[in-house]
């Protein structure tokens, strides 16, 4: 699991490559920290190469946009796969995320 | 019976690539396509991490993992020494909240239960063990 923070166009955006399991995302929490930093800015999760998906990554996607939403930035999931949007509509989370 | 395998790991959520591999083989063993083979992963992960997690409070432990693919179904047992847990009573999660209110818990046995066709629980002989399978006829 590989992931990249950068800055675009005023967005926040990370990069996510790979599986985003349990075993993975104590590591992937710790490489979400700068997007908390977001006020005055939207941020992009770009899921083009995220391959999979659990429950451990869907609390960390969660608690983003928990505490992006007081702040007035959106949080937007990009180029999501098929069959892991179907994973987001069985959990409901596909109505709390805006989708690009 | 067509096809049986087993797999032990220790309560270390770090062994989960080694679980999804697992898995993987299973399934494909099994004749599934891609997106079901993720799913059931995912459901799996979902029961395994559970253990993990929750079946040793005071130290190391193992969950055994014994699948069985015969013509009609693919089944999972999960099964450990720990603690005495039924996590087919835990309350359905709703998912109509908005983020505000939705709670970071709960998803894991919500997931199981929207992927698998039949979740049953045991406590046999001091174990645990959670029956999971998935019909597979063909249609």
């Amino acid at each position: 699991m590989k992931t990249t923070f950068k800055e675009e166009e005023k967005n926040f955006v990370m990069y996510f490559e790979g599986r985003l399991d349990t075993a993975a995302s104590a590591e992937v929490e710790k490489s979400m920290a700068p997007l908390y930093e977001c006020t005055g800015h939207d941020i992009i999760l770009d899921c083009t190469a995220l391959e999979y998906i659990s429950s451990s990554g869907l609390r960390l996607f969660l608690g983003l946009l928990k505490a992006a939403k007081p702040k007035g930035s959106h949080v937007y999931l990009r180029n999501m796969n098929e069959d892991l949007r179907q994973v987001f509509a069985m959990t409901g989370f596909i109505n709390l995320f805006e989708f690009i | 019976m067509r096809y049986q395998n087993h797999l032990t790991l220790p309560n270390d959520v770090q062994e989960v690539p080694q679980l999804n591999a697992f898995v993987d083989e299973v399934c494909e063993t099994a004749g599934l396509d891609m997106s079901t083979t993720m799913k059931i992963n995912l459901a799996i992960e979902e029961a395994v991490v559970n253990v993990m997690n929750y079946a040793y409070p005071n130290g190391k432990g193992d969950v055994d993992i014994d699948a069985q693919i015969n013509d009609e179904h693919l089944k999972f047992v999960i099964s450990d020494s720990g603690t005495p847990f039924d996590p087919t009573v835990k309350a359905e999660v709703d998912t109509t909240l908005s983020a505000e209110q939705r709670s970071i818990g709960g998803l894991g046995i919500h997931l199981i239960r929207q992927i698998m066709d039949t979740i049953n629980y045991e406590r046999v002989d001091n174990k645990n063990l959670l029956t999971l399978s998935k019909n597979i006829t063909k249609k």
